[in-house]
């Protein structure tokens, strides 16, 4: 299979003051094509951080992060935002959707920055995402009309709009009530079995990480392999 | 297609942004809205002045363009430059070629040759007036009349024996008052008088040097003159207007008395204050207990009662004495007394006494100085520092249309340029060849200037000495004498001139009226070559730096009204930089996920930008739309000249103000700038945001 991240001694370090705080150390880590990834571990351990790193939101301190054949701490500002654009999807904690737009133009939005696809073809693509993620009813509605596990499935249909080879989520259940968070896991699976994007996303929730198929645990910024905890 | 979608979708992002941020925008907004406003507004208000005041300016005196000595050492100043004392603007030596020369630019409408000055002017007093008819009585051998006369001079004498009395309790020098005191006692007696038939010209002359010169009536008063080619600017000037009496013919010399300078000036004071107390009081309203200001005037008014008894004939003084002991109940006393207690006037009594004073007191005293028709005398340095004298008849009153209310525009009064040149001291051709004559005949060869100067024209500040000039033989100065004579049989003001006269002579600057006034600039320059051209060594200002501190104020008011504009935008920027800072950081998290999902750093800017640009316009249109409203209205009622500059400025006692295009471009142009400007550091920082604070 494509080795669609690949993060070699990869290490990142917050200046804290006079000190510097070790955030990820000596990090090595593949992830293929079409993977169900979590990456599990306390708070403070260093997920966010990790994800930064794929999501091509953050650079290294040292060490070398690939995705999708592009060394991300080789690039510029421009370069990276256009690869974010183009490979990738984002799902938050805090869902972020932008409060004054609607649903359906929130979903619309990645489209827009790309410029791409007609007028047509995005209001096809919006409604087809909404059709995945079961809020055709709510395409129309604002953000602060919709409850949290509504909110976060438009934040998912946004991440997958532009049919990204990975989806990044960190934390995506936090918000979120248990039963929803699970749904919303259950609907993450479907679309990764579905479409073949590969998923990556952190949790603390034991439960959550029973449904990956591959589970990362990271402990004080480093990385221990697991079989999902059965 | 998708980039105008995407163009729509930012526009709308802008939208909802200024919406949900309603509080800052409002803030941002009414101050974008009050600048533009003030910028409409204010450059209205400024163009219109500048249009009225061009109108004010060129119509009456200034012309378009002004051309003076290059080589002057003050700049032209025509409404004066603020600083006191004359200026030297040097002389126009050869007027007739620079109008030849100038008159052939094209756009040129007419060269018109100037001089201001400034001089003394005096008119006859009661006093002067009576002892001249005891001279002309005695002269054709009246007799009975001269006693009459006598009689009156006496009478006058007991009066200022009264007054100078008065005056030895309160002055210091008393010596001198004491030796008034025994000249005026010296008429009051019978013993004098008996000379009259014997020795009539040692008591005319008694009474000319030492009792006349006792009336303090006429010290000191100044005029400010133009001396011109009078025909020619009143076919330029628009503004022009005669008001009492007549055009001075052609070829005549004379003097048209400013109304404003004759109403301000040469009024009697009293009648003055009087009916400057009836605007103020029964036309406005306004009452004297209320204003300091105004019991002010009304304690000065009961000082000024000498200008009322000095007037009166000896029968009137005893008629108005009864008027007034029967008008003022209880008021006893001499006449001093109950004119200073008629004079103390009050809230409750003035509408009465106003009528009075008109009705009674007004016929028997002379409300002017002079009146229209008679000849003053005018006294002024020339150039080289002499006293001289001229008597020159007021022809009649004149107004600048619309300024009639200006004191800067009231004060000039209009002169024939050749007079203008007699007081000035400057010599024509003629003279200059008389004086070579004169030369030759004293076979002084390199007789100095000023010396010459002096020699030619006599002048000197003693009037006898100025008369001893005559005995040089120069017939046109025979009648300088500071006294004026109505009856003198060949008098300067009886001279003739023609055209040649005016124009072949000197000038102080000349303006120069233009057919279309909008090609100043281009005439301007054409005038400057022509000027080159014929080695004219002039200099050519527009009416704006010709009229001196006025033209200055506008520019000064232009730049004041510029820096408060600037102050209100600087701090406008920073209260809107303030505010959009914090609202940046406050949407540092949806900044930071439409980075992270791919948004690049010029979209975030153009976002900005969009945002601004929208309240920018909506509060520029608003504020634009407000200022033109209040240009309207303004317009509609007009604003009131509170302050005489202001009417020259105004052109007019009111600014009826309208606006342009020009003035609400140049509104929406500066709030545009200062939003931009306004929104570039937050931008800035909005486009620094990093995706990972949306992480
Ligand atoms: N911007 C930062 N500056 C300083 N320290 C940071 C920063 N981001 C994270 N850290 C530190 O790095 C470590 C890992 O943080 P993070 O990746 O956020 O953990 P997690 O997401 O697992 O809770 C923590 O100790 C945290 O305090
Ligand atoms: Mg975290």
């Amino acid at each position: 299979m494509e080795n669609i991240v690949e993060l070699k001694q990869v290490v990142k370090e917050y200046p804290l003051g006079k000190l510097t705080v070790r955030a990820l150390s000596d990090i090595n880590l593949t992830i293929e094509k079409g993977e169900f990834t979590v990456i599990a571990g306390p708070s403070g351990s260093g997920k966010t951080t990790l994800l930064n790193m794929v999501g091509c939101v953050d650079t290294p301190s040292s060490g070398s992060v690939t995705v999708r054949g592009q060394r991300i701490e080789q690039l510029g500002d421009r370069a990276r935002t256009q690869l974010r654009l183009a490979e990738l999807g984002f799902i938050f904690q805090t869902f972020n959707l932008i409060p004054d737009l609607t649903a359906a133009q929130n979903v619309e939005f990645p489209l827009l920055l790309q410029g791409t696809l007609t007028k047509k073809e995005r209001q096809r693509r919006v409604a087809e995402l909404f059709e995945l993620v079961d809020l055709t009813p709510q395409i129309k509605q604002r953000p602060n009309e919709l409850s949290g596990g509504q909110r976060q499935r438009v934040a998912i249909a946004r991440a997958l709009v532009t049919q990204p080879g990975i989806v990044l989520a960190d934390e995506p259940t936090a918000n979120l009530d248990s039963v929803t968070g699970l749904n919303i896991i259950d609907l993450m699976k479907d679309l990764n079995q579905k479409r073949q994007t590969t998923f990556i996303f952190s949790t603390h929730d034991q439960r959550v990480m029973q449904h990956a198929q591959r589970v990362i645990q990271i402990v004080d910024g480093c990385l221990s392999e697991g079989a999902p905890a059965s | 297609m998708s980039r105008l979608a995407r163009f729509w979708m930012v526009v709308q992002l802008a939208f909802r942004n200024l919406y949900s941020a309603k509080g800052k925008n409002i803030l941002v907004g009414f101050l974008m809205l009050f600048g533009t406003c003030l910028v409409v507004l204010g450059t209205s208000l400024l163009d219109s002045i500048e249009h009225s005041m061009a109108k004010s300016i060129t119509a009456s005196v200034a012309g378009h363009l002004q051309v003076y000595d290059k080589n002057a050492r003050d700049d032209l100043a025509l409404f004066g430059s603020g600083f006191m004392g004359q200026s030297d603007i040097g002389v126009i030596a050869d007027f007739d070629r620079v109008k030849k020369a100038l008159s052939q630019v094209p756009n040129v409408k007419a060269v018109v040759p100037m001089g201001t000055n400034m001089a003394e002017f005096y008119s006859s007093t009661l006093l002067d007036r009576t002892i001249e008819s005891l001279r002309q009585a005695l002269s054709a051998g009246q007799a009975q009349k001269a006693q009459a006369i006598a009689a009156k001079i006496r009478a006058m004498a007991t009066m200022m024996e009264g007054e100078f009395n008065n005056r030895l309790q309160v002055l210091k020098n008393q010596s001198e008052v004491e030796k008034q005191l025994s000249d005026i006692r010296r008429v009051k007696s019978a013993a004098f008088w008996q000379d009259l038939e014997t020795q009539p010209d040692r008591v005319i002359e008694f009474l000319d040097t030492r009792l006349a010169p006792l009336v303090d009536e006429n010290d000191g008063y100044f005029m400010r003159y133009l001396g011109t080619d009078l025909q020619l600017f009143a076919q330029n000037f628009e503004t022009f207007e005669m008001v009492h009496g007549q055009m001075i013919p052609p070829g005549r010399r004379g003097l048209l008395v400013n109304q404003k300078f004759y109403d301000d000036v040469v009024r009697n004071r009293v009648a003055r204050v009087m009916a400057y107390l009836h605007q103020k009081l029964i036309e406005n309203g306004e009452t004297i207990a209320d204003d300091p200001l105004l019991q002010n005037i009304v304690d000065r008014l009961v000082r000024q009662y000498r200008r009322i008894t000095f007037q009166l004939q000896p029968d009137d003084a005893r008629m108005l004495a009864k008027q007034l002991q029967a008008y003022l109940p209880g008021a006893q006393g001499p006449i001093e007394e109950l004119v200073q207690e008629f004079l103390r006037v009050t809230d409750d009594n003035f509408q009465d006494r106003h009528r009075f004073f008109f009705a009674n007191i007004a016929p028997k005293i002379r409300l002017y100085l002079f009146d229209i028709g008679d000849v003053v005398t005018i006294r002024s340095y020339t150039k080289s520092g002499y006293l001289k004298s001229v008597n020159v008849k007021v022809y009649g009153s004149f107004s600048f249309k619309g300024l009639e209310k200006s004191d800067l525009a009231g004060a000039f009064n209009l002169m024939d340029i050749i007079t203008f040149r007699d007081l000035y001291g400057m010599m024509t051709q003629e003279k200059r060849a008389e004086l070579q004559k004169i030369q030759a005949q004293i076979g002084l060869a390199d007789i100095a200037a000023d010396q010459a100067e002096n020699a030619l024209f006599g002048e000197t500040d003693q009037p006898g000495e100025a008369v001893r000039a005559n005995a040089q033989g120069f017939d046109e100065f025979a009648d300088i004498d500071l006294k004026a004579t109505t009856d003198n049989g060949k008098s300067l003001h009886d001279t003739t001139y023609d055209q040649a006269d005016i124009d072949q002579g000197m000038a102080l600057h000349a303006a120069i009226v233009l057919e279309d006034p909008t090609q100043l600039v281009a005439s301007q320059r054409a005038i400057e070559q022509a000027i080159d051209q014929h080695q004219l060594g002039l200099q050519v200002v527009d009416w704006q730096t010709a009229s001196g501190m006025v033209g200055q104020m506008v520019t000064l008011v232009r730049v004041i009204l510029y820096v408060a504009i600037l102050i209100i935008f600087l701090v406008a920027l920073v209260i809107i930089n303030n505010t959009m800072v914090m609202a940046t950081m406050e949407r540092s998290v949806e900044i930071g996920t439409i980075r992270a999902i791919g948004g690049q750093r010029a979209f975030v800017l153009t976002l900005f930008l969009i945002e601004t640009l929208l309240l920018g316009t909506a509060a520029g249109f608003l504020g634009a739309g407000l200022g033109a409203g209040l240009v309207s209205y303004f317009g509609q009622v007009g604003i009131p000249a509170a302050h005489d500059v202001l009417v020259l400025l105004f052109s007019g006692p009111r600014l009826y103000p309208s606006f342009g295009l020009g003035n609400l471009i140049a509104g929406a142009s500066v709030i545009l700038g200062v939003s931009v400007l306004a929104t570039f550091y937050p931008a800035l920082i909005a486009t620094r945001i990093q995706p990972v604070v949306a992480m």
